[in-house]
């Protein structure tokens, strides 16, 4: 009721103003109204819609309250509120502001399910099997208790290994895998024969599967070797062991420069080499 | 990216392995030795005649001069200034090999 007499006087006092600055005024509105959304969005200001301002109703605050929430629903109810009692520049532009907070709402969502996944791959204390396991980066509560998960997954490494010591892994035959080589740890170093090195001079042995299998074939080379079972041998060089297994099937083939010369053959046979019962390294040949 | 890399033969004893040349350097001093870089043996010289043992309880490869780890910080793979230093030059060969 109190909102036609605000209305008429207004109307009335623009009558009274000149036409030029009738003109300026109104281009200045147009700017409000179309930069008024804008600004609430992008610098968290609360200015008032001119709706709300002419009219009864009050969608100023919740417009970027609102807008500050990644809801698209909430967004068309706010937005359908001024399109009701605006005037006949406001729906499109309202509109406008819709598409425009909708689209901007969006970005930040995209950003936030980005930065889960790249802390949850920051947060995996090692990738044990290559695979990413996170498969929903839309429920940011789960990132708090994955790496929990994860980190029960490694505890016996690859589902295999447990832990003996800092670093220091052992495998259910008895052969740990501790610091050491060039690469700083023994199971980096083995993980090397995963794949060829088709420029290394010389035969390079590659394991034919991932590294679970690979420490499961050690492991079971290194269980017959010992007991001196039917096509294995060892020999001790220097403290070291030198054990050669060979198995029904073939394991991998031969990588590198020689073996890229052969055709890269496909073999039976591992060699272990051991210090006690520490791994220094393991590949087919 | 491609890196020299230098190497005697392959190792003698795994097969495997390339024996390259490793020095450490310890108080200034440089010292040059053959280490194969998949079983760890070490020998004194390129002609992988003499071998370096290592202490039993030793988990490292190490230096026969001042018996530190080969795989510490002293120690690194010997780039062609330092096989000429040793004067090894004409016993290894340098190929090119692609970085990763």
């Amino acid at each position: 009721m109190a909102t036609k007499p605000r209305s008429e006087s207004a109307v009335n006092a623009l009558r009274m103003i000149p036409t030029k600055w009738a003109v300026i005024l109104l281009g200045i509105l147009i700017v409000y109204v179309v930069l008024q959304p804008r600004l609430n969005q992008w610098f968290g200001w609360r200015l008032p819609s001119v709706a709300s301002m002419v009219g009864d109703e009050k969608p100023a605050k919740a417009t970027h309250k609102k807008g500050e929430s990644t809801n698209n629903d909430t967004n068309k109810n706010e937005t359908s509120k001024p399109a009701k009692k605006g005037k006949d520049v406001e729906p499109d532009l309202e509109k406008e502001s819709k598409q425009e907070t909708a689209s901007s709402k969006k970005k930040p969502a995209e950003k936030t399910k980005i930065v889960d996944e790249a802390d949850e791959e920051r947060d995996q204390p090692i990738n044990t099997s290559g695979k990413s396991e996170n498969n929903n980066p839309s429920q940011p509560a789960k990132t708090a208790t994955k790496p929990k998960n994860e980190s029960d997954d490694t505890d016996p490494l690859y589902g295999f290994l447990t832990e003996v010591g800092r670093n220091r892994y052992e495998s259910p035959a008895g052969l740990v895998y501790g610091p050491g080589s060039e690469e700083g740890h023994r199971l980096k170093h083995i993980a090397r024969h995963l794949e060829d090195q088709p420029n290394r001079p010389g035969s390079h042995g590659v394991f034919k599967g991932g590294m679970k299998p690979f420490l499961t074939t050690i492991d079971e080379g290194y269980v017959r070797a010992k007991k001196g079972a039917k096509g294995t041998t060892k020999k001790e060089d220097d403290g070291s062991m030198v054990y050669e297994i060979t198995f029904d099937k073939a394991i991998g083939f031969i990588g590198g420069e020689a073996g890229g010369r052969k055709k890269n053959p496909a073999t039976k046979k591992l060699r272990l080499v051991v210090r006690g019962s520490n791994v220094i390294t393991a590949f087919p040949f | 990216m491609t890196a020299p890399l230098i190497y005697v033969e392959s190792c003698p004893v795994c097969g495997d392995g390339l024996c390259r040349i490793r020095v450490c350097i310890t108080d200034q001093r440089l010292t040059g030795c053959v280490l194969c870089d998949e079983c760890e043996a070490v020998w004194t010289d390129p002609s992988l005649q003499e071998r370096v043992s290592r202490k039993p309880d030793a988990d490292d490869p190490q230096c026969p001069s001042c018996g530190q780890s080969l795989w510490s910080k002293n120690a690194h793979w010997a780039n062609i200034g330092e096989v000429c230093l040793l004067g090894w030059y004409d016993r290894v060969r340098v190929v090119s090999v692609k970085q990763g």
